[in-house]
């Protein structure tokens, strides 16, 4: 018997708008171009929380306002496990729980049922600092309690068959059976081709890249996936990135999660060359983005 | 709202003592990242000003009306906010003449993830983040007060 279809929920991540953001764009004006993209839910990020790591009442209250104006559902906080903010050897176990605790607390205080847990990693294929397993599942609990679940985000230049993918988060899945760790696959990693002027294309290569099909094995993991692009074309459709096939395999594959709008192309890093570029099309490449969302989903 | 630029010109000028003789001058810095980063895990470089060279050390650096020194900034439990400025304030008797200078502040920070671990675990160095942005950065600024 066929699945049923999934039914993805468009959404954008405020990363998005980060050349922007306190230059000549406010957290106002983020929501106001997600609801002109006719987005339902977003990704913030704790930085992007004023006064972090405690905000005031006052602007807790001016989010949910926001929210409540522009019909936008928290989705996704994006978050860091970082071992390494102090000089000298890394976090104890202990130190890092409380810090992922607080990220919690904030996660549920603001409504965001999912994390993108950045764990601190070695390299640029993101393989984990050893001993990232103790402090996760010490924080288990705490996911729990505040009805969060981490995701490891699988970012370019990682792949889903890179082996820490299986052997480290996926065994860690298995032996734990948690529901509160998981994936954000951001498709990046089915990138093959850079983008025309990207100044951070040749930093890694396109040779080994993730295939769309992959991503069916791990979409019971996922909850949340960044809907990377770099390029969106006058014609509404993603140059660089085959996006028809791999909403289609999530779709038919009953994925009903968060695709959450993130924009990395040239301008994400080159808007201090050229402000007015960047001022004039992140926004106009977002609602391309969304348009061809809705013409992939007929939604 | 901050300029696009991480040397901010906003900012730039002389500074004075309590009997108003100019003493140093000061502008302020913005991290050219897309997040905010813990003080402790920044690493403040030296300030050049026209080839004349300002030692970290003798840097303050103020944050939210506190001064610190970069010693001082690893003790601290203060999260930089995302697009707030930190100013930085640098000691020269009589100031820089009004007009254009060449500015440039070295920055770097300890990234967790997407590169390898900072070779100088003790602070002295600037990061592991260079791969991404360099460490300096450089404006030239009109100075008119």
């Amino acid at each position: 018997m066929a699945k049923e279809k999934g039914h993805p929920k468009r959404g954008i991540s405020v990363y998005s708008y980060q050349a922007l953001l306190g230059k000549t764009m406010t957290l106002d004006d983020a929501f106001r171009e997600m609801y002109d993209c006719g987005a339902t839910c977003f990704e913030l990020l704790t930085s992007y929380i004023e006064g972090y790591p405690n905000p005031s009442p006052a602007w807790v209250d001016h989010y949910w306002m926001l929210c409540d104006k522009y019909q936008l559902q928290p989705a996704e906080l994006g978050h860091w496990a970082e071992n390494h903010l102090h000089r000298g050897p890394g976090a104890s176990d202990e130190e890092m729980v409380e810090q992922l605790k607080q990220d919690f607390r904030l996660a549920n205080l603001l409504g965001f049922k999912t994390l993108r847990t950045k764990i601190t990693c070695l390299n640029d294929l993101c393989d984990p600092e050893p001993g990232w397993q103790s402090y996760i599942e010490k924080a288990l609990p705490w996911a729990e309690k505040y009805d969060v679940r981490m995701q490891n985000e699988v970012h370019r230049p990682t792949t889903l068959h890179t082996p820490h993918i299986r052997e480290e988060y996926m065994a860690f899945i298995d032996r734990t059976k948690t529901k509160h760790f998981g994936f954000n696959v951001d498709f990046g990693t089915f990138q093959f081709k850079p983008a025309d002027n990207d100044p951070m294309a040749a930093m890694w290569g396109f040779d080994d890249i993730s295939k769309p099909e992959e991503i069916v094995e791990f979409l019971p993991y996922c909850w949340t996936c960044h809907a990377k692009f770099t390029n969106m074309d006058e014609n509404f459709e993603e140059t660089t990135i085959p996006y028809r096939e791999i909403i289609g395999l999530m779709v038919d594959n009953g994925w009903s999660g968060n695709l959450l709008s993130e924009y990395e192309g040239p301008l994400a890093f080159g808007a201090i060359n050229d402000p007015k570029a960047a001022m004039d099309l992140i926004p106009d490449q977002l609602r391309r983005h969304h348009i061809m969302l809705h013409n992939i989903l007929g939604y | 709202m901050l300029e696009f630029q991480p040397v901010q010109q906003r900012g730039f000028h002389n500074t004075c003592d309590e009997n108003g003789n100019v003493n140093g001058f000061e502008f302020d810095f913005a991290t050219p990242y897309y997040k905010g980063l813990w003080l402790t895990q920044c690493r403040f470089g030296n300030v050049i000003v026209d080839g004349e060279t300002f030692d970290r050390d003798s840097l303050a650096f103020v944050y939210n009306g506190f001064d610190y020194s970069r010693e001082e900034l690893f003790d601290t439990k203060i999260y930089w906010q995302f697009r707030e400025p930190i100013t930085i304030r640098v000691s020269k008797p009589g100031g820089l003449a009004l007009g254009y200078h060449d500015v440039t502040f070295q920055f770097g920070w300890v990234l967790n993830y997407n590169g390898a671990p900072e070779k100088e675990p003790d602070g002295s160095g600037l990061g592991n983040a260079q791969f991404m942005f360099g460490t300096d950065f450089s404006r030239r600024m009109l100075l008119a007060r």
